[in-house]
């Protein structure tokens, strides 16, 4: 039971360079308190020289580079991911995107925007993945909760896209390889996926809503890849699930609960969008009893 | 009955037609045919040619049902197959459905169509006869009743009434005495403590796992990560009395542990910035988990009460109204890794309030 | 008068098996004259007087299905690890309550839709009930002498609700048992008494081992045999104190309109019990209800967003979602928040219920016995009073899903909650206005019509030049030309189709216009004289 944790202490070190740094490695995509971290005193509304704004771009990429993504990229495997084959030229497609479609809330470097959009140095290229590719970013505006849409990008550009962020930032990555388990391991995904995923997404994962206007989605249209990237990065309000604390095998067998969940028919006939109590409530008012009162209507009516 | 309609005799009824008699019967019934009349008073007209037809083809539709019912249950594979094999068991209970609820309601229709359209029809009025006009009834009643208690000598011995009385109460009280003394359990302190109460196998603290019963290390959470954890005891995980012991522990984000406004006496229960919180509410004891790690709220899913994680999971909306009780953590070193231990229990009862609570 | 084609044959002796046999059995028994009592019991047939059936067929429903899943079914909450044909779930520990309801789910051949529907029955069973007590309310049908049946009927609900959730709870699997963590906190919460009665209730701290198998016993034993009991007692005092009507031309408090019980009433009767049985045979085939193997087994850790109850405990669900956080702390004991919405506010509605015909009868000074019932419009303060409860409670419904609202549609949680807050407060009154002030202007309507006649949608051209439009009296009028009907509280005709249904008795249309029978108008004038000379003749004998 004691499974001693190799990636633990390293992570730990990188911790505290990062903490050093006044910079948040595993800060969400979209976490707004953050901006604030990496502009101590922003200044709302006002237009501030271009000079100025090139020279505390370069400060913040200066210390991002120098800091956290070369403590990232070398220990970085403590999310699950492994030795990607991230070449120059990805990271430089994946600059010129952010550039066209990010960059107005994002900032340059990445700092993020006041009022506008986060600080994305440090959520790892599993973010960009879950963010770009379920569609929510690039964003029409801020809301509390972001819908899903159709992705803007193309499975390359967003791996290209995810290799940029990951080159400045750090952070969690998305493994490589199957995420394909056997089916042996769908009772304890389903295990897992009750302790740790239904009290939001619900045991039948149609999503629930949050406090005040937050929601948890429905999983019904996620791929393994964004459930994936989901849980490594923890976006918006989700809490992460680091590989230590649910084995990238326990992933795994999540998804592949999930999965087969969405996917298995209904043996009792039309699953009412698998809400439970509330539409069978409907169905037996409306169906039942209308059906009821039409039938008595004619036992009572005289010809 | 009030004798409205005299009776007949015998040799009178034998005399009537089956019809007139019903009439007779009914007429002693107090009950008055104002309407009768055949549906079809020309046998074998075409419209009830049709009319029978009709009710006689929905009870053919019916059987025809009820064997294709049989067929299919007999037939029609039903077994479960997971995704990526055939699907086609879904098929065998919406199947049965519609068979049976033909079967079953061709019937029901083919008899009141058949009781609409065919059946001779009648218009009756009953004579109620509700109001209590019986006035000897009552008072000859009446008497029996009070000559009954005054030939027991209860209104004179009251010695008597009242031993009954005790006799009446003791064998009244008896079974509920054995019911309830079978049935009842103390609950002394139980609610007061879970199974991180401290234990002497474990001198340290009690460990705390994940349901698997790994041990739960603070490298285990990214900033942001909250785990469903356990006494790491007999029976904590699963196990009669491993209800109260769920625990939500929390890693917040970078810069949210600064913002803590914890509780009096509570400051220190922290170790660094992870947090630990009974899951089960406060209210109504569901296991409030739905955490928001950017707005650092709780939400319990069963009656939304929200709670403040940064101010000790004190409750900010909904109908709850004590904070989370607060696991206390530390964190000891076995074989150079670090895990979390609880030194001690929760301070206060955990779940939804009661009376004996202070 | 009698036209029918009955054989004309003598009431001789009786000379088949059949006419033997009930020879036989009078020889005995000597009940010839009870069985045509019965045979000959008038029910009038309007179709609102079969709410009640509904509710009657859908237990009888229960009781056979039930039967049958008790061959399956094991209260015990003893662990075991599933090996079943349900792949996503084989391999984990869980209760043989719920291992024993997959098992019927997917290993019993027809199992499931017995299962499903026996929960279908239920649902319907528990709403049946409720729309068959609010025709009794909204008609008045509960007045005097009728009281305790109303009662009977109130308690039969609350069984009813009690018998569902209990049934509900039986699988063990995490919806059920959140709801029954629930049901321990509101136990808990009842002030003095609450820890121990929840000590006693599942034989120690919750969950313990004893609830499911307790709750079986409950649910198949005790309360369906009390069910039972009641329900036989409901319709014996029913048949005793024969059944309401409505009012009308022919209508007395003193008899009874309709068709009598054999052949023609079982036979229609016969035919719904079929018609309910096979839409719920439909319903659980086509429709998936409480599919536990979604749910998972019970594990006080885990639970799912979006559990909610049974439609009928949805009410008490919004209620506790919707009181605010007041917890009453009295020399150092505790008074839950949970205690006031959840044991007070039920206590006080099914009170208000029970007391309801009597609170009436008294503020009314109504001591009269009531055998005809009233239109809602003419009792309008009850009638809002009604409406003023169902708003509160529907409110209360809605908010027992308001988390799922929330989600459908987009809103806050926090704004449904406090949306649900106002509601209970505003919408009641506001309710039992809008409702008082329909009563008034359709009883206006109805005067209106018995004066002036109605419509006839045809346009005159008098010689002034004045266009008006003919209308056709229901009756004689007076010199101005106005009807002389009075306002007799009975469904007056709006549509020229519909005249003839203001003069008599049995001829009523729904879909169709009504033919005339002048024979049976003699009859009941005939009747009504009877009536009247009898009633006068009473009246010297109790002078």
């Amino acid at each position: 039971m004691n499974e001693p944790s190799e990636h633990g202490p390293r992570k730990d070190v990188m911790d505290e360079d990062v903490d050093a740094l006044g910079f948040d490695p595993a800060v969400s995509a979209t976490g707004a308190d953050v901006e604030s971290l990496a502009e101590p005193k922003p200044r709302p509304r006002k237009k501030r020289p271009a000079w100025r704004r090139r020279l505390s771009g370069a400060l913040v990429l200066m210390v991002a580079l120098g800091g956290v993504g070369g403590a990232y990229t070398l220990f970085a495997t403590s999310s699950g991911a492994n030795d990607t084959t991230t070449s120059q030229a990805d990271i430089d497609a994946g600059r010129q995107l952010f550039n066209t479609a990010c960059i107005t809330c994002h900032g340059a470097n990445l700092q993020g925007v006041h009022d506008r959009g986060p600080a994305l140095i440090g959520v790892g290229s599993a973010s960009v993945y879950f963010q770009v590719s379920t569609g929510r970013m690039p964003a029409a505006g801020q809301a509390a909760v972001e819908p899903r849409k159709e992705p803007k990008f193309t499975e390359q550009q967003i791996d290209q896209l995810g290799a940029y962020v990951e080159s400045i930032g750090g952070g969690p990555a998305l493994p490589q390889g199957s995420l394909k388990v056997d089916d042996k391991e769908l009772a304890e995904g389903g295990e897992l996926f009750r302790l740790n995923c239904a009290a939001c997404h619900g045991s039948t994962g149609k999503g629930a809503p949050l406090s005040a206007g937050k929601s948890a989605p429905s999983l019904r249209d996620a791929t393994d890849k964004q459930i994936l990237a989901a849980m490594l990065s923890g976006p918006e309000n989700m809490p992460a699930f680091s590989d230590n604390q649910l084995t990238p095998q326990q992933k795994k067998a999540i998804l592949n609960y999930v999965q087969k969940l969405e996917a298995s028919k209904d043996p009792g006939g039309n699953g009412l969008d698998r809400i439970g109590p509330v539409s069978e409530g409907l169905v037996i008012w409306i169906l039942g009893i209308g059906a009821m009162m039409v039938v008595i209507l004619w036992i009572g009516a005289k010809t | 009955m009030t004798g409205t309609n005299p009776l007949l005799d015998e040799a009178e009824l034998r005399q009537m037609t089956t019809e007139q008699a019903m009439i007779a019967g009914a007429e002693a019934d107090g009950v008055h045919v104002v309407h009768r009349r055949d549906q079809f008073p020309v046998p074998g007209s075409r419209a009830e040619k049709r009319a029978e037809r009709a009710v006689a083809s929905l009870f053919v539709l019916s059987a025809l049902a009820g064997v294709a019912f049989i067929v299919v249950f007999v037939a029609v594979p039903y077994s479960y197959k997971t995704p990526g094999h055939s699907q086609n068991f879904r098929f065998y209970t919406p199947l049965l459905g519609i068979l049976m609820g033909l079967m079953l309601t061709l019937l029901g229709i083919g008899a009141i169509l058949w009781a609409k359209s065919l059946m001779t029809e009648e218009e009756l009025v009953q004579d109620r006869h509700d109001v209590p006009e019986d006035g000897p009834e009552q008072v000859m009643t009446g008497a029996t009743l009070v000559s009954g208690v005054y030939d027991t000598g209860l209104p004179r011995r009251s010695l008597i009434v009242r031993s009954l009385g005790l006799a009446g109460g003791a064998v009244a009280t008896v079974p509920l005495v054995i019911l309830v003394g079978g049935l009842l359990k103390k609950p002394g302190k139980t609610l007061d403590h879970t199974l991180f109460a401290p234990n002497p196998d474990f001198p340290g603290g009690i460990p705390i796992v994940y349901s698997d019963g790994r041990r739960v290390s603070p490298n285990d959470l990214q900033p942001g990560g909250i785990a469903t954890v356990f006494p790491g005891v007999r029976g904590g995980v699963h196990g009669p009395r491993s209800a109260s012991s769920p625990t939500l522990l929390i890693r917040l984000r970078p810069g949210q542990g600064k913002l803590v406004k914890a509780r009096k006496g509570q400051a220190d229960w922290n170790w660094q910035d992870f947090v630990a919180f009974s899951k089960i509410c406060t209210h109504a004891g569901c296991p409030a988990s739905l955490y928001e790690s950017q707005t650092t709220r709780l939400l319990c899913p069963c009656h939304q009460s929200q709670f403040e994680v940064l101010e000790d999971a004190k409750p900010v909306f909904g109908p709850a109204t004590r904070s989370l009780p607060k696991l206390k953590l530390d964190v000891e070193v076995v074989d150079g890794a670090q895990y979390f231990v609880a030194p001690q229990d929760y301070q206060e009862p955990i779940g939804p309030g009661f009376w004996e609570r202070s | 008068m009698t036209t029918t084609q009955t054989p004309t044959r003598r009431s001789g002796k009786p000379r088949t098996i059949a006419g033997k046999s009930g020879v036989w059995i009078e020889e005995r028994f000597r009940i010839a004259k009870p069985t045509r009592g019965l045979l000959n019991k008038v029910f009038p047939d309007h179709w609102s007087f079969m709410m009640g059936e509904i509710a009657l067929y859908s237990f009888i429903v229960l009781l056979l299905t039930g039967t049958y899943l008790s061959f399956f079914f094991d209260a015990s909450m003893g662990d075991v690890v599933y090996n079943g044909s349900y792949v996503p779930l084989r391999g984990v520990e869980m209760s043989r309550a719920y291992a024993s309801t997959l098992h019927i789910s997917f290993d019993v051949r027809g199992g499931l839709i017995i299962r499903q529907i026996h929960h279908w029955a239920a649902l319907l069973f528990v709403a049946a009930m409720l729309i068959h007590m609010l025709r009794i309310f909204f008609t008045g049908a509960f007045r005097k002498p009728r009281e305790v049946n109303w009662l009977i009927g109130l308690t039969l609900l609350v069984l009813g609700v009690v018998e569902g959730f209990a049934g509900y709870s039986l699988p063990d699997d995490l919806l059920s048992g959140t709801g029954l963590r629930i049901a321990d906190a509101i136990i808990l919460s009842i002030p003095l008494v609450g820890t121990w009665t929840s000590f006693l209730v599942f034989g120690g701290e919750f969950p313990g081992t004893e609830i499911v198998g307790r709750l079986y016993i409950v649910h198949v034993l005790l309360i369906p045999a009390i069910l039972a009991a009641l329900i036989g007692l409901h319709l014996a005092i029913m048949i005793r104190q024969k059944h309401t009507d409505f009012p009308g031309p022919g209508k007395t408090e003193s008899t009874v309109t309709g068709i009598r019980f054999y052949p023609t009433f079982s036979a229609k009767a016969t035919g719904f019990f079929f018609i309910v049985f096979g839409l719920l045979a439909a319903l659980g085939g086509l429709a998936q209800i409480n599919p536990i193997w979604l749910f998972g087994p019970y594990n006080p850790a885990q639970v799912s967003s979006g559990s909610q109850p049974d439609w009928y405990m949805a009410m008490l669900d919004g209620s506790t979602r919707l009181f605010p956080s007041w917890e009453t702390r009295l020399w150092g004991h505790t008074v839950p928040a949970l205690f006031w919405p959840t044991v007070v506010l039920p206590g006080v509605l099914i009170g208000l219920a029970a007391a309801y015909p009597f609170l009436e009868a008294k503020l009314t000074r109504d001591r009269a016995r009531h055998n005809l019932l009233q239109r809602p419009r003419d009792v309008p303060v009850r009638t809002s009073l009604g409406a003023m409860a169902l708003t509160f409670c529907f409110v209360l419904f809605v908010s027992g899903g308001n988390d799922l609202i929330a989600k459908a549609f987009d809103i806050s949680l926090n704004a449904m909650t406090w949306g649900g807050r106002i509601a209970t407060l505003v919408l009641p009154p506001l309710a039992y206005v809008v409702t008082y002030r329909i009563c008034l202007g359709l009883q206006r309507h109805d005067r209106e019509v018995l004066e002036h006649g109605v419509e006839t949608g045809i346009i005159k051209r008098l010689p002034t030049g004045e266009f008006i439009e003919v209308h056709q009296p229901l009756g004689p009028v007076d010199e101005h030309g106005h009807g002389v009907l009075p306002y007799a509280g009975s469904a007056v005709p709006k549509r020229m189709n519909k005249l003839g249904t203001g003069q008599l008795t049995h001829v009523r249309g729904f879909f169709y216009p009504v033919k005339e029978k002048p024979e049976i108008a003699e009859k009941l004038a005939a009747l009504e004289e009877r009536e009247r000379a009898e009633s006068e003749r009473h009246a010297e004998l109790t002078d």
